[in-house]
């Protein structure tokens, strides 16, 4: 068994040592004796996205999130159909805003993918430690540094214990739908919560054999 | 009638602190601004005001052109303290401000900047000059993203300010699209200590700002620093003054042909010079008139038992200062030991954002003449975690829990010079540090 992961816009979208994730998950494979295969892909690179099993995709620059959603758009249907087959895709920080209906940025309301029905909007600086529940595996802590708040009803990721959720005070915080992973937790979370590395790695290895 | 007063205030506050021992580079200013906070733009500028400004070397390149000035027989107001903040230049400016004629004393005010505060500290327009030396990651909680920087300086000069920048690097020549005053640029040749192929996973600024595409670099230095262009909108650096013929071992480069002294061997000593040498021309003096002279050390090198010790300089949140402090460690070929590890991630700030030590690569470390590695410090779970996941062998990482027995563990499990990564304001930073080096500096090795 070779598990396939694909790290999207490795070289916009890297703002906190993000690339530590994909390491993360590489260790904990090799750690079983699973190899490994990782695809650094950007920008007018060829996706197959249907061939991986782990998707990952981080936080940027603002002009960054823009580059990379202009490439990205082209995905949309792919990026719907992973999702649906219950491929893992993460994605941390502000990427997250992407995937929703629109964000606003300079106070312009900019088009996202529109695969989900969230939206984002503008804040003050939202910065912090914080503490999250994820019913399967517990505690998860992270840090936050965003600009935005997302408005979204439903198929909330985490119960927060402790700092921000999608909206400054709520009580809530992520995005999931099947194993579309989504969190303004930014930075290497699989590094600094192994116990949720270590559950996506089990549900990889499970869904391969 | 009020400025003056002011001014009088501000002079006698500072000198009351001076005679308690106490800093008197900063606070003055939180008494006076609070009277007047337009203070600064009522008192009389020389016809040179220049700013130095970057996410590092700012202070180091602001020394050595306030050197230049003084041996031109310049009169030069600079904040040597390294304060830059703006109670921190109010303070200054009022200090050296004549309280009848509201004159600056001096021909020259040449300041070191905070690049996130400038345009709260001077209007448009009362700048002549400003320096900028880099835009890299940097205090990501206070700073957001590197362009946010970026266009808080911009921003915060109009076509009055004449910009001196490091073309070198691919953000700060995003000036040369958005300012509409004069530009003169400076840079770096390609050397021996460039390197073709970028192994730093996370560079900012690897798109065109004109037309979205990727940049080709045709070598670089450190973190997005080099020469680059893009091949779609032949989008480049163009640079006017070029620091060629680098020689880190000897300290030395060339600037017009000519050659120029540097302070120390790494290449940031190099563009500092450059950027102080380049802001000189820009000013008028000529080839001939710029000397740099750097005194060589005269501290006692320090030692345990028999092995020399280092002190490795790097700033926390920044990652590509911390790649160069592993770039220098490197370069030492003999058997080694480290130590790595800090108390506070920031002296400015409360967080603890640790994402930072992931953008450093510290595969580096992965070498053999690296014996030991000592963490050290109320963080050292999370440096050591990181270690690990860089593939750092686990049995050469020692935490250490108790600091006071330090110089035992070094003595007693390690071997070979001795390399201690600090931080800028080291005892403030790393307090675990203190007792090891008070007792290496009185001589005293043994812990007791």
């Amino acid at each position: 068994m070779k598990v396939k992961i694909a790290h999207l816009y490795y070289d916009l979208l890297n703002l906190y040592g993000e690339h530590a994730n994909i390491t993360a998950l590489v260790n904990a494979f090799n750690k079983k004796d699973i190899k490994t295969e990782v695809d650094l892909l950007t920008v007018d690179d060829k996706k197959d996205l249907d061939k991986y099993d782990f998707i990952y995709i981080g936080s940027g620059s603002k002009e960054n999130l823009i580059i990379a959603l202009n490439d990205l758009i082209k995905e949309k249907e792919p990026i719907k159909k992973i999702i649906k087959n219950n491929t893992y895709l993460l994605s941390t920080g502000n990427s997250r805003i992407l995937f929703g209906k629109y964000f606003e940025l300079n106070k312009e309301k900019i088009e996202a993918l529109n695969i989900f029905d969230y939206y984002s909007e503008e804040s003050n600086q939202i910065v912090g430690e914080s503490l999250m529940n994820l019913k399967e595996v517990g505690n998860i802590i992270g840090f936050q540094n965003r600009g935005t708040i997302i408005k979204q009803k439903d198929n909330h990721l985490f119960k927060v214990i402790k700092g921000h959720g999608n909206n400054i005070n709520s009580t809530n915080e992520g995005y999931r739908e099947n194993n579309f992973i989504s969190t303004y937790l930014l930075g290497p979370i699989l590094i600094r919560n192994p116990h949720l590395t270590e559950m996506i790695v089990n549900d990889i290895i499970k869904s391969n054999e | 009638m009020k400025v003056r007063f002011l001014i009088i205030l501000n002079k006698l506050i500072t000198n009351v602190l001076k005679l308690m021992g106490k800093n008197a580079s900063v606070f003055p200013a939180s008494i006076i601004l609070p009277f007047d906070k337009n203070i600064l733009e009522k008192v009389k500028y020389p016809s040179v005001v220049i700013g130095i400004t970057g996410s590092s070397g700012k202070g180091s390149s602001t020394k050595i052109l306030a050197n230049i000035l003084k041996q031109n027989g310049k009169k030069v107001v600079w904040n040597k303290s390294g304060s830059n903040v703006k109670n921190a230049i109010t303070t200054l400016i009022l200090n050296n401000t004549s309280i009848i004629s509201k004159k600056i004393k001096g021909d020259i005010l040449l300041l070191e900047l905070d690049e996130a505060y400038l345009s709260k500290t001077f209007k448009k327009g009362m700048l002549t000059h400003l320096v900028v030396t880099n835009i890299t990651r940097d205090q990501p909680p206070r700073n957001y993203t590197p362009e946010n920087i970026l266009n808080k300086i911009i921003n915060s000069v109009d076509e009055r300010t004449h910009i001196i920048i490091n073309s070198d690097d691919v953000l700060v020549n995003r000036f040369t699209l958005k300012h509409s005053g004069k530009i003169t640029t400076f840079g770096l040749d390609k050397s021996k200590y460039s390197i073709d192929k970028q192994s730093y996973k996370s560079l900012d600024g690897a798109y065109c700002p004109v037309c979205s595409k990727k940049l080709i670099y045709s070598y670089y230095y450190y973190g997005h620093l080099g020469s680059y262009q893009c091949n779609n909108c032949n989008y480049k650096r163009c640079i006017d003054v070029l620091g060629t013929n680098i020689d880190l071992d000897k300290k030395e480069i060339k600037i017009n042909n000519k050659k120029v002294k540097i302070p120390g061997n790494v290449i940031f000593d190099a563009y500092n010079t450059l950027s102080a040498y380049t802001a000189a021309l820009v000013l008028g003096l000529n080839d001939e008139e710029i000397v740099i002279d750097y005194k060589e050390s005269q501290e006692k090198s320090l030692k345990l038992d028999n092995r020399d010790v280092y002190l490795v300089e790097s700033k926390n949140e920044n990652n590509i200062s911390h790649l160069l402090g592993l770039h220098t460690i490197n370069s030492y070929k003999e058997t080694k030991t480290l130590i790595l590890g800090f108390d506070h991630v920031s002296k400015r700030h409360v967080h603890n954002d640790l994402s930072w030590l992931y953008d450093i690569d510290y595969t580096e470390l992965d070498m053999e003449s690296i014996d030991k590695i000592f963490i050290v410090g109320k963080f050292r779970f999370d440096l050591k975690n990181c270690l690990l996941n860089n593939n750092i062998n686990y049995n050469k990482i020692i935490l250490v829990d108790d600091e006071s027995n330090l110089t035992n563990l070094i003595k007693e499990n390690s071997s070979g010079a001795i390399f201690v990564t600090v931080c800028e304001n080291m005892i403030e930073m790393t307090y675990s540090l203190t007792k090891f080096f008070n007792n290496i500096r009185k001589g005293d090795n043994n812990e007791s």
